[in-house]
């Protein structure tokens, strides 16, 4: 297999709150703890990274996005590290990594006109010789988006609708041509009816632009019907990997079987079988770090090792990972 | 689903204005519906339909420039809208409760949550200290709160468990009526199972009738009994939630099932065009422009509701 | 940078709205253009009402002339024209207040935005010096200074900067630390902006309306602080603005001498600079939180 696109090797990130002048005490969060993960460069795929909140997905997104900076770890683009590529050639970096943030409205500078978003990465990038050029480029580009320019350009981002606002973002995109498109929570803020046309222009660009995504939700009904495979995120720890079908079918760490099993199927046939327990929902234990497997403290099938240990991702059958003791 | 017998809510033709410096914003513009004991009641729609207004209508939230030119609310035979204030002081959280919106980031984050729910318990109902701090300890164990809750600060807890301490407080003085407004954003996934479950156990533990209002279809799918879907202002469609998922009749409620993705679901569709603004309906159906099915007629003439089968209303041309 | 210069052109159209917002922004502004009209045009208004004479000019007219048609506020002890006496006191009052006020905000701004933005070592190296040249006492120093070296108009104007400046930079500080946390941000590092373009295209231009309450009370502080300075006896003689008139009108008694009219003059003079800054700054801040004024039921 040819390099992958993007390596992660044991990532972790920890962040200290607080502190200051001493007199409040420091806390420290781990946000990501050892984590690793392979995107494939030979084929074009969206990966969904599947978590719920605090459980440090969009610390994954802007570490990969050169936002933020691991504690340790090696995260790698195409064999080389991100922190190297950002001090060396950050622009061809940026160049094929991009994202999709989650709010379509803060995204845009409420200064400045929305086309402003595109006419940035066009100077910056090079992707015009003249301002004739880059106006044709944005019309062209726009239209190859089903979007039209003389309703859109010359507004400013609060004219727009949240929808309108996103798939002009993804117009950016597609004016890049980035390798990879780094997703965070692209469609929570978007309506439901919009959701699909957003979805479509995912995947017409892995299918016929060849741009990887890594596709960062809470939303399993979403991963599944957008990704090719998933990762599973708990507190930091990816606990299970592997191709979507295989995941959401046959979940094999309980974490995974509890997230399938408590999603809001819209099909009132399809209602949930088993009450959550209220009780067991949340608990205020904190889990000390680096002690034993995160999901312990919920976990119906935990054992004592499974509290003392932390469990390693292992490959269990072909293409599937998983973290646990059972 | 639709029992024969009297409705705990009835809002008939309701309408809400709001003026403003750009013109005359028809918020909610002629909704009606009727919700029954011991059922979950579901009204979803998307951003901008109006369904947070519809709720301030009902419960007489609405403040000025904002005002209710027509309609009635009927609640156990008395309209709501034409009753002095003190007199619906008497009843909101004791017959009537209301989880806004974001309800959790609305606790004082300097009080003990054991406080703020007695302090509400002792306003509403006609209790002492103690009376209300037993109530309010067995609320908690209701929602599946370790007691120790109850003497912490709200920013100790964690968003599932002040929505359930916000639910405790409303269902402390069993009300009849409960109307909760977005009640699982911002939650995570196992934690909204258990809010949502909680809230549909409602009616059958103490009889009530739950309204929720939200955007999420598969949450609706999931408790209601009965749905109502908003567009732009107006109710389109009224069913039971097995005949709306199985056999929508309205264009945009066949739009919107068909645009939820899901475990399974091999291709979803969306819906053309966007949400038309308050300002600016479009004449005749609100929906036309939108339409797959549209016909000359919708663009002309608004269509009505009409009750199309026993338990079924649809606002649309035939 | 150039569609940043585009977009504050087309902006002027903008700003044009906000004064419909609000009532204050519309008498402030036109109050302000007023007493700048007046202060601009001073010159040629005395040339033609004082026969090509300055006001300043001792011992032209009769002396103690009480008010009439050719001096509307009759002559003093020196048998200088007061009216013009007091325009040429309002305009290098204003020159006073715009000099010192815009330098301190330049200073103020950058540094805010600097420290916010950069943080670390940087921020509090130039919080450090902020908070220092706070806790200074500025009157006092702003005294020794005066007293011991000759003081022009560009001097005084740099000197009243350099101890005002610290006053707004808080407040600009504190807020562009909340917008460096928005998405735009992100959105411009991931598009390859430097340090720089970030600081000065995307949060400077967010930061308008504060700059402008900053300019506001720096003007104002400016004007206060000089005549503070006055009255004590202290600046440039040279520099004829309402606070040297104010001194002199104190040191001569003008109140026993009963000049009833020359005093009201410059006491409303002043008093026109105050308000209609603050009247501005208020007016700002209902243009862009309409919120205050009505709600528009979203």
């Amino acid at each position: 297999m040819s390099q992958p696109l993007v390596e992660i090797k044991n990532l972790t990130k920890v962040f200290k709150i607080g502190g200051g002048l001493g007199l409040v005490s420091r806390r420290t969060i781990k946000a990501l703890d050892s984590v690793s993960l392979t995107i494939p460069s030979d084929r074009a795929a969206i990966t969904a990274l599947v978590g719920e909140s605090g459980s440090g997905k969009t610390t994954m997104a802007r570490i990969i996005l050169g936002l933020l900076e691991p504690t340790f770890g090696e995260v790698l683009y195409k064999g080389r590290r991100i922190s190297d590529w950002l001090k060396k050639n950050r622009m061809e970096y940026l160049r094929e990594v991009q994202p999709i943030f989650q709010d379509p409205y803060s995204v845009y500078n409420p200064f400045y006109r929305v086309e402003r978003v595109l006419e940035m990465v066009i100077k910056k990038f090079r992707l015009a010789s003249s301002k004739a050029e880059m106006r044709e480029i944005i019309s062209k580009t726009m239209k190859d988006m089903g979007l039209r320019p003389e309703d859109l350009l010359g507004r400013y981002p609060h004219q727009l609708s949240g929808g309108e606002r996103q798939r002009f973002m993804l117009t950016r995109i597609l004016l890049m041509r980035p390798r990879l498109i780094v997703a965070d929570e692209p469609l929570s803020m978007i309506d439901v009816s919009l959701r699909s046309i957003f979805l479509d222009h995912l995947t017409s660009f892995k299918d016929k632009l060849g741009i990887s995504c890594l596709y960062i939700t809470h939303d399993l009904n979403v991963a599944s019907y957008v990704s090719d495979s998933i990762l599973v995120l708990c507190h930091g720890r990816v606990v299970e990997a592997g191709p979507k079908d295989a995941v959401i079918e046959d979940p094999l760490h309980p974490y995974t079987k509890l997230l399938i099993s408590s999603i809001a199927i819209p099909d009132p046939k399809r209602r949930w079988k088993e009450k959550t327990d209220l009780t067991s929902i949340e608990s205020f234990e904190k889990l000390k770090a680096g002690e034993g497997c995160v999901f312990s403290a919920r976990c119906p099938y935990a054992s004592e090792v499974c509290k003392e240990k932390v469990p390693p991702l292992q490959q269990i059958r072909s293409e599937r990972k998983i973290a646990c003791f059972l | 689903m639709e029992s024969e017998s009297m409705s705990v809510l009835e809002v008939q033709n309701l309408k809400i204005y709001y003026e403003s410096v750009w013109g005359s914003y028809k918020a909610i513009d002629g909704a009606s519906f009727k919700a029954y004991r011991n059922e979950v009641f579901s009204i979803a729609g998307e951003s901008g339909c109006g369904k947070s207004t519809l709720v301030d209508g009902i419960l007489r939230l609405v403040k000025p420039p904002g005002y209710i030119p027509e309609g009635r609310v009927i609640f156990e035979g008395t309209d709501l809208l034409g009753i002095p204030e003190d007199e619906l002081r008497r009843i909101r959280w004791v017959k009537i409760a209301y989880v806004p919106q974001g309800a959790m980031s609305s606790l004082n984050p300097v009080i003990r949550v054991e406080e703020q729910m007695t302090d509400a318990m002792i306003d509403h109902g006609s209790m002492n200290k103690e009376e209300a701090r037993e109530l309010a300890i067995s609320m908690l164990k209701e929602v599946g709160l370790p007691v120790e809750v109850a003497r912490m600060y709200p920013h100790e807890l964690s968003g599932g468990m002040k929505q359930r301490v916000i639910i405790a407080t409303a269902i402390a003085l069993k009300p009849i009526l409960i109307i909760t407004d977005e009640p699982t954003t911002a939650l995570d996934v196992i934690v909204q199972k258990g809010i949502l479950e909680l809230l549909g156990s409602l009616k059958e533990k103490y009889g009530m009738t739950v309204i929720v209002v939200s955007h999420d279809m598969a949450a609706h799918a999931q408790i209601a009994d009965r749905i109502a879907i908003m567009y732009a202002g107006k109710v389109v469609e009224i069913g039971s939630i097995h005949d709306i998922f199985e056999e929508p009749l309205h264009p945009y409620t066949k739009g919107l099932i068909s645009a939820i993705p899901a475990m399974g679901k091999k291709s979803i569709k969306g819906i053309p065009g966007l949400a038309p603004s308050p300002l600016d309906w479009p004449q005749g159906c609100r929906f036309h422009p939108r339409c797959p099915y549209a016909r000359d007629i919708c663009s002309e003439v608004e269509p009505s509701m009409k009750e199309v089968s026993p338990g079924r209303h649809l606002a649309c041309h035939p | 940078m150039s569609e940043l210069l585009g977009t504050l052109k087309r902006r002027v159209s903008g700003f044009i709205s906000l004064f419909k917002r609000s009532l204050a922004l519309r008498v402030g502004v036109a109050l302000l253009l007023l007493l700048i009209f007046l202060a601009i045009f001073q010159p040629i208004i005395d040339q033609y009402r004082l026969e090509g004479h300055e006001a300043t000019d001792l011992g032209y007219f009769e002396k103690f002339l009480p008010p009439s048609l050719k001096h509307p506020l009759g002559t003093d002890q020196f048998g200088r024209d007061v009216l013009g006496l007091h325009l040429t006191g309002l305009k290098f009052s204003l020159i006073v207040g715009a000099l010192a006020g815009s330098v301190a905000t330049l200073i103020s701004v950058c540094t805010a935005i600097i420290a916010g933005y950069r943080g670390g070592k940087i921020d509090s190296i130039l919080n450090g010096v902020t908070n220092s040249i706070l806790v200074i006492p500025s009157l006092p120093i702003l005294m020794v200074v005066a007293f011991y070296t000759r003081l022009d108009l560009v001097s005084m104007c740099l000197t009243l900067a350099a101890f005002s400046w610290p006053w707004s930079t808080r407040v600009i500080r504190a807020q562009v630390l909340s917008l460096k946390e928005r998405t735009y941000v992100d959105l411009a590092k991931v598009s390859g902006e430097n340090h720089f373009e970030i600081m000065f295209a995307e949060i400077l231009p967010n930061l308008i309306p504060y700059i402008i309450v900053g300019l506001g009370f720096s003007v104002i502080g400016a004007i206060f602080a000089e005549t503070g300075l006055r009255i004590i006896g202290l600046g440039p003689t040279t520099v004829v603005s309402l606070g040297l008139l104010i001194q002199q009108a104190l040191q001569y008694g003008l109140l026993t001498q009963k000049r009833y009219a020359e005093i009201m003059s410059l006491v409303l003079l002043l008093m026109s600079i105050f308000i209609s800054i603050n009247l501005i700054n208020k007016g700002m801040d209902e243009a862009f939180n309409p919120r205050l004024k009505k709600v528009t039921g979203e």
